[in-house]
């Protein structure tokens, strides 16, 4: 019972009701039964001490004339009064005059009268009082009267013990109804909790039975569940876009894997017309750049993910960023033969930020619009001024988008079309990605459609730079394209042989000077004596770390000045810093982008030309 | 009966001396005078009964000179009803008028007519002899062996205009009804 009690809200709401119930009628009762014995005893006394003066009223003459049969008939009255044991008269001078006794009891009266007023002795209650005439005293009326106030107390605790017993029943009627009116709609609740609990399933709902405090808690309850449900599926969702990301994942990193292989294969072959061993070069270099382009989305997905995805921002003229766009997707349209017409303004138009990243954010809408479109399609773009802002629009007239499609488009691994090609489709992050670059870059993007088979069109405005800025930054191109040929030495340490040897045999081909290395030890030797003007490092070195070689050159005076650029297989930010703080000027991540080496060493060029 | 009552103790009183007897007459005549001032307090005085509220109640002793020495002593400074008291020795020629009550003792002559007068005149009339009742008083002195007794006549009092109080009957041998009832 108690155990119920403690565990079950109706259980204490019934104790609850139960409790205040008996202390109620103990407390009243107590008073009562207090106040009622104080009456009591008021009550006889005063009603002993009425009698004595009735009985001495009416024997006055008998005492007067000496009467004692009449005094005794007098007292013999006593006898309808059934709590009087005894009754006598005393004379003026205090003899005993009359007597009477209730049958069976041995009365013991006191020789001569005591002093006016009533004693309690016992269970019996006695009084004297006195017999007057004109006045004058006469004679004393004796009495004697049971006095029982416990036999009156048990009388009171058997009613308390009745009204109590009733009081239980009412309250056990009163608890019902409680039950149903208060407990039954918690219990429901919980009950729906426990089922949504065993059963996963959040479209359970609570009933709701009142519009008290109670029914807003069965709503707010059911809008838990609601949310809760609402959550668990958008969990789901993802969980399931991921899996579905792995998937087009592994198939996406297979897919190049076949042609690459034949194409080594042909290579391979010791007699090999040109013009073959010239197409397998070819596709070996479209399908590697199709890997490179999946590893890469693939590092933007994991720094999107943990939020460290950053961008530089530098004065561009967006054209630029556009003309590297067109470039990359260049073959893509030919091979699907879209025909692209492209709005450039002759102005160049400039925005603080940076250009392999927008470069990527059109290449993206480009890509897309050139995938959703039939072959043979046509994709517009343009770019002009509106205001404070760049606006640059990409539109196809391609299958579409329904407007349900619109919202989720810059998701995570969402995809339009499920039923493309594979070698088509990417990983679905590519929209994802360019919101959050252009986003980065203080701009917008949105999508805009008419619906299927109707084309889309995509807009991205981004904020344009103060005139002060744009001028600085337009100058910078003209300078590095008049020192671009120079001759520079360069440093290669990496301790894959074959990668060491095969980007310095890339560097040596376009007329630099290269020595390579294949520890740290052995690198920074060689660049005491070499004093290169760039080094490419690899960080994970047998003997010295990357790391360290940095530092060491840097604080070398033959070294000091040399273009430091850091070659590892990780491109998270953490690692960028690391780099940055070993002394490193670069940071790159393998396979290195040739175009990106070679504005590397555009740069280290500028940078090292005689003023 | 009295007379054989006191015979009874004149024979009593001669074995036991003549000084025990006397006192046992004293004793007599002192519990009649004590009952007499009682009396007076079970009737019911009326204001027509007196003629001013400060008068006294006056009790006229005729023929029993030792109960009317004791009555004198007994109500001296007592009041009845916020009446004082007074006695009047009286003897069987003076007229009643002025009295309230009237003691008409064993050894008035002519002691009927004293108490039919009396009666006439409004006065309450108690009497100390056989029949006394029967000749014109409301209360009757009777003996009852070693105590003193009396009988009421509320025939006789009505008479006279009086009311006796019912709580004295109780206590009387012997009640004489009024005429009607």
């Amino acid at each position: 019972m108690f155990e119920a009690i403690r565990h079950s809200v109706r259980g204490k709401a019934i104790l609850l009701v139960l409790a205040s119930t008996v202390s109620a009628l103990a407390l009243s009762a107590l008073g009562l039964v207090l106040y009622d014995l104080r009456a009591y005893e008021r009550q006889w006394t005063t009603d002993l001490t009425t009698q004595a003066e009735i009985l001495a009223r009416a024997s006055a003459p008998a005492l007067s004339f000496d009467d004692r049969a009449t005094a005794a008939k007098d007292l013999a009255l006593l006898k309808v009064r059934p709590f009087m044991l005894a009754g006598a008269l005393y004379t003026r001078s205090g003899d005993l005059f009359a007597t009477y006794a209730k049958p069976g009891f041995e009365p013991s009266f006191p020789p001569r009268p005591g002093p006016e007023g009533y004693a309690i002795q016992g269970d019996q209650l006695s009084v004297f009082h006195r017999v007057a005439e004109e006045g004058e005293t006469i004679g004393t009326v004796y009495l004697v009267a049971y006095y029982r106030p416990w036999s009156r107390l048990l009388d009171y605790l058997t009613i308390i013990g009745l009204v109590m017993i009733a009081s239980l029943a009412v309250t056990a009627l009163f608890s019902g109804w409680l039950q149903s009116a208060i407990t039954m709609p918690i219990l429901e609740v919980a009950r729906v909790a426990r089922e949504v609990m065993s059963q996963r399933d959040y479209s359970l709902r609570a009933r709701k039975t009142t519009d008290d405090e109670i029914g807003e808690l069965v709503d707010s309850f059911n809008a838990m569940l609601a949310e809760s449900g609402r959550r668990a599926q958008e969990l789901r969702d993802a969980d399931q876009r991921k899996d579905e990301f792995l998937a087009t994942l592994a198939h996406e990193l297979r897919n190049p894997l076949a042609p690459l292989r034949n194409a080594l294969e042909i290579l391979r072959m010791k007699n090999v017309d040109p013009a073959s061993g010239e197409k397998a070069r070819q596709m070996m270099q479209r399908q590697l750049a199709q890997m490179v382009r999946l590893v890469d989305d693939l590092l933007d997905v994991s720094r999107i993910t943990t939020g460290k995805l950053a961008v530089r921002r530098e004065p561009l003229a967006l054209q630029a960023a556009v003309q590297d766009a067109i470039e990359t997707v260049r073959p893509l349209m030919e091979s699907r033969r879209h025909e692209l017409d492209v709005s450039l303004p002759a102005e160049p138009l400039m925005v603080l930020g940076d250009r392999t990243r927008l470069a990527q954010v059109f290449s993206n809408l480009l890509n897309n619009a050139a995938k959703y479109t039939e072959s043979g399609g046509r994709v517009w773009l343009s770019l002009e001024a509106q205001g404070g802002e760049a606006v640059l629009r990409v539109r196809d007239s391609g299958i579409g988008l329904d407007p349900h499609a619109l919202s989720t488009i810059f998701d995570m691994f969402v995809q339009v079309d499920r039923s493309l090609e594979r070698t088509q489709a990417g990983l679905g992050v590519g929209l994802t990605l360019a919101k959050r670059l252009v986003t980065l870059h203080g701009g917008t993007i949105a999508g805009r459609s008419d619906g299927g088979g109707l084309g889309s069109e995509f807009e991205v405005r981004l904020p344009l730079a103060t005139a002060a800025v744009a001028g600085e930054g337009a100058q910078a191109p003209e300078a590095a394209a008049a020192v671009a040929a120079r001759r520079l030495r360069i440093l290669v340490a990496d301790d894959n042989v074959d990668a060491a040897t095969s980007f310095a045999a890339l560097l040596a081909a376009r007329g630099h000077e290269v020595r390579v290395a294949h520890d740290g030890a052995q690198a920074l030797a060689i660049a005491r004596s070499f004093e290169p003007d760039v080094a490419f490092l690899d960080i994970g070195m047998p003997r010295v770390q990357g790391y360290e070689v940095a530092r060491r050159m840097r604080e070398e005076e033959a070294t000091r000045r040399t273009l430091l650029v850091a070659l590892t297989g990780w491109g998270r930010d953490d690692d960028r810093q690391r780099a940055s703080e070993a002394g490193f000027d670069r940071h790159l991540v393998k396979p290195p982008d040739p175009e990106e080496i070679d504005r590397i060493l555009e740069g280290a060029a500028a940078r090292t030309a005689p003023a | 009966m009295a007379t054989v009552r006191a015979l009874f103790a004149i024979l009593l009183l001669g074995i036991a001396g003549l000084a025990e007897g006397q006192r046992t007459e004293a004793t007599e005549a002192s519990l009649k005078a004590a009952y007499l001032f009682k009396f007076a307090g079970y009737i019911e005085w009326s204001a027509a009964d007196f003629e001013s509220p400060a008068a006294p109640i006056a009790i006229g002793v005729v023929g029993a000179e030792d109960i009317a020495a004791e009555l004198t002593r007994i109500v001296a400074g007592r009041n009845i009803a916020g009446h004082p008291v007074v006695v009047k020795r009286l003897s069987a020629d003076d007229a009643a008028r002025g009295l309230q009550m009237l003691f008409v003792g064993r050894d008035t002559p002519r002691a009927g007519a004293v108490a039919r007068a009396a009666q006439s005149q409004g006065v309450l009339v108690v009497t100390d002899m056989e029949r006394g009742l029967e000749m014109g008083g409301a209360i009757n002195f009777v003996s009852l062996g070693e105590r003193l007794g009396f009988e009421v006549s509320l025939e006789s009092a009505e008479r006279s205009g009086h009311r006796i109080s019912s709580r004295m009957l109780s206590v009387a041998r012997r009640v004489v009804p009024k005429a009607g009832a």
